[in-house]
């Protein structure tokens, strides 16, 4: 069963939008549990994200995309 | 704003100079919140420091007004001063061009460099006032400025202002020796707002008072407490004064605070939690107008009155600025030589 | 010609040059006890251009080291650090700052092995912040390659990606050597400067090194040869990649270190292509782009079948507003032009 990949909700406080500066892995690529996946920008902090589970990622959301506390951005099956 | 002459042997401000400080406080932190907001004009949702009307770095003075105001206040058009990067309330006081001044920071043709110079490189020849990014290198042209005065017998004293992490620099000892030691009229303005970028005054610096940093050159030092404006007016006075009847340099460090971060978009992550909010309960603005209240019966209807002016000036400022055009690409390569 | 391992898909793992530089630097740290890092806001903050993430809390303060704004006094404390058997990994951070504490630097670092016949060496790695585009200014956004690769006595090194950011950094803290280590800001990946996709690469988790004087070849090609560090690669990939689609196949050649120069590697390029274009987002006279040229000129000029073409900085200060800061740099189009440039010129024909 897939696992989501979802921008983490606990990282800053206000409903602010965050941007995908870089992805650390290729579409389709194998991924361990807790390893850095992506690195996402709030204003002008940056924050990890990583794999909540062991698998294949796949990518939902682009590099520079704009995305909000939640949202879904890959999955990992 | 006109403000009179300095009084020989005040020591504190007459009424005229109280409500010339407080305007320029006015005018200085009202440019600087203007410029927050539209610093951030473009950068949002994606802080992209090269994006929107005021792109790259933006450092602002809120809090520190009282440096400005209480040093300046001694000073005219004649007197020399040098910034840092963080160098909008000093401008301000000095009396540098405001609609030039702001078209500068927003990089367009009528800016007082053209556009070259922005918001870390702020010229202003008429007034003799002048800004850099390096830290710790205003010391030296002020005390050059200071030596060309004298050599010339001309009136005129020369001022720096550095934060208190330049006092690290070798560039602070050289400059003060070397006043010292030729007795120029220079003097010393250090804006301690106790952080340079994440890291504490006290694990960076050996002292916790820099003025005693003075017996070093045999000069006179203070340090003025908790961001005094009335104190910084009278201890600057003096200095100012004795420079001026060619008593030599002094050094002063001010302790002061800085209401935002180093740069716009600091997370200031470094800063231990609840100090910001203490720092705004004490904001020198509100201070002022309470003294001006219980002082010389400045009512609420004035004091509108006063900020609606300030406000007024800086929008002025802002809307030259956005309606200036942008100088054309090619003259860039212009001005290299003169 | 390096070898750059890419592995897709499986096992990959893409770095940003921060984390790159960070993971090199804490890797030596783990198996070297001499190795330490100083810096103006380098521990707590993990570096301005998050070079030194996580450095502090895995090593603690003895060994990740905030300095007060004093150059002079870290510099020159890192070169005599150096000379007693450590090895100080130290920041500047902004090049621009050089000129406060470069005495330590090029008469000092750079000359001390000479001075003493190889007897004391300052094993030093100075790592800086270099490049522009974002509008920072005359003060803070100069590259200066130039000025330090011509001062004898430093190697000097400008990792394009976080596959040699790596690497590079490996060799440099191991090099018994002063090494400057020009980084660009642009191409960190910090996000609130832009962001250059092409810089984060797959890196290898183990320590690896690239060795110095060994540029790489980042795109083959037959017609045109273009040569460049840091951003300049990214640029000239981006006009390859538009110049194929008129039909014509640039190679594009990442110089890598400055010092040492693989001179070898750029003139067998232009020796194959016979058109070469240097490009440098530091000013233009006296820099890189005239001794690349210099390099081909000397050895054998007939192989060139056409003037070599510079874009590189104007010779001016570097201004803040954004048409004249854009006007200055070097970017793809001008890259294209200088190509067309190249195609319009006289053929020379050698008897």
């Amino acid at each position: 069963m897939a696992v989501a990949v979802t921008i983490p909700t606990n990282l800053w406080e206000e409903d602010s939008e965050a941007v995908i500066t870089s992805w650390l892995v290729s579409d389709g690529g194998t991924v361990t549990q807790g390893q850095l996946v992506a690195e996402i920008m709030v204003e002008k902090v940056q924050h990890e994200v990583r794999a909540p589970a062991s698998g294949t990622i796949t990518i939902g959301q682009p590099a520079e995309a704009v995305v909000a506390k939640g949202a879904e951005i890959g999955s990992i099956a | 704003m006109e403000k009179n002459s300095i009084q020989e042997g005040t020591l504190t401000p007459t009424k005229e100079q109280k409500f010339w400080m407080y305007r320029n406080m006015l005018v200085s932190r009202f440019l600087e919140e203007s410029i927050e907001q539209i610093y951030l004009e473009g950068k949002k949702p994606v802080f992209n420091m090269a994006a929107g009307p005021i792109p790259g770095e933006m450092h602002l003075s809120n809090g520190q007004e009282p440096c400005a105001v209480g040093v300046c206040a001694h000073l005219q058009p004649f007197d020399v001063v040098t910034a840092t990067h963080r160098p909008h309330h000093i401008a301000v006081a000095k009396g540098v061009n405001l609609n030039r001044m702001v078209a500068e920071i927003f990089g367009k043709a009528t800016g007082l460099s053209g556009g070259r110079g922005g918001h870390m490189h702020i010229f202003d020849a008429d007034v003799n006032f002048a800004c850099s990014g390096i830290v710790g290198q205003g010391m030296g042209p002020a005390v050059g400025a200071a030596l060309s005065r004298k050599m010339q017998g001309k009136e005129g004293v020369g001022v720096a202002f550095i934060g208190e992490g330049a006092v690290n620099q070798g560039a602070f000892h050289e400059a003060m020796n070397l006043a010292a030691v030729w007795k120029l009229p220079f003097i010393t303005i250090i804006e301690d707002n106790q952080w340079g970028i994440s890291v504490a005054k006290s694990e960076s610096t050996a002292v916790p008072d820099n003025s005693v940093r003075a017996q070093s050159y045999g000069i006179p030092g203070y340090q003025v407490r908790d961001n005094d404006t009335y104190e910084i007016f009278k201890v600057a006075g003096e200095a100012i004064e004795r420079a001026r009847k060619g008593g030599g340099p002094s050094l002063i460090e001010i302790e002061t605070y800085r209401l935002a971060g180093h740069f716009m978009g600091d997370a200031e992550g470094y800063r231990p939690p609840g100090e910001l909010d203490g720092l705004k309960a004490k904001d020198p603005i509100k201070v002022m107008r309470a003294r001006l209240g219980s002082e010389e019966g400045l009512s609420d209807e004035q004091n509108d009155r006063i900020v609606a002016e300030a406000r007024a000036t800086v929008e002025a400022a802002v809307n030259f600025a956005r309606e200036s055009a942008y100088p054309s690409p090619e003259e860039a390569l212009e001005k290299v030589f003169v | 010609m390096n070898e750059q391992v890419r592995t897709v898909a499986a096992n990959e793992r893409r770095l940003t040059i921060a984390r790159a530089m960070a993971e090199a630097i804490a890797q030596e740290m783990r198996t070297d006890p001499s190795v330490f890092v100083m810096g103006e806001d380098i521990a707590k903050l993990g570096g301005v251009f998050g070079n030194t993430r996580g450095l502090l809390e895995e090593f603690g303060n003895e060994r990740v080291r905030d300095t007060p704004i004093s150059e002079t006094a870290f510099m020159g404390a890192a070169v005599g650090a150096a000379s007693d058997g450590m090895r100080p990994v130290v920041e500047l951070m902004f090049v621009d700052f050089f000129g406060v504490c470069f005495d330590a630097i090029y008469n000092s670092a750079a000359k001390n092995a000479y001075f003493s016949g190889g007897n004391v060496k300052v094993p030093m790695v100075l790592m800086t912040s270099t490049g522009g585009g974002y509008c920072d200014a005359g003060q803070h956004s100069q590259c200066l390659y130039a000025t330090f690769a011509h001062l004898p006595g430093m190697k000097v090194v400008t990792p394009s990606n976080a596959y040699d950011a790596k690497g590079l950094m490996t060799s440099a803290i191991r090099d018994n050597n002063p090494v400057i280590y020009m980084f660009h800001k642009g191409l960190q990946g910090m996000g609130w400067l832009g962001t250059e996709a092409g810089a984060t690469v797959h890196v290898p988790e183990e320590a690896y090194e690239i060795p110095f004087g060994k540029a790489a070849i980042v795109r083959e090609g037959s017609d045109v040869t273009i040569v460049s560090v840091g951003m300049g690669v990214h640029h000239s990939l981006k006009a390859a990649a538009k110049l194929a689609e008129e039909g014509v196949s640039a190679e594009v050649v990442d110089l890598r270190t400055l010092v040492p120069l693989d001179r070898d590697t750029v003139f067998n390029s232009v020796a194959k292509t016979g058109r070469l274009i240097v490009v440098d987002e530091d000013y233009k006279s006296y820099g890189v782009t005239g001794e690349i040229i210099a390099t081909i000129a000397e050895r054998d000029v007939s192989i060139l079948k056409a003037s070599p073409q510079r874009v590189a900085y104007p010779d001016i200060p570097i201004p803040f507003t954004r048409p004249m800061e854009q006007f200055a740099l070097p970017n793809p189009d001008k890259i294209i032009s200088a190509y067309h440039n190249l195609k319009r010129a006289r053929t020379w024909r050698w008897l």
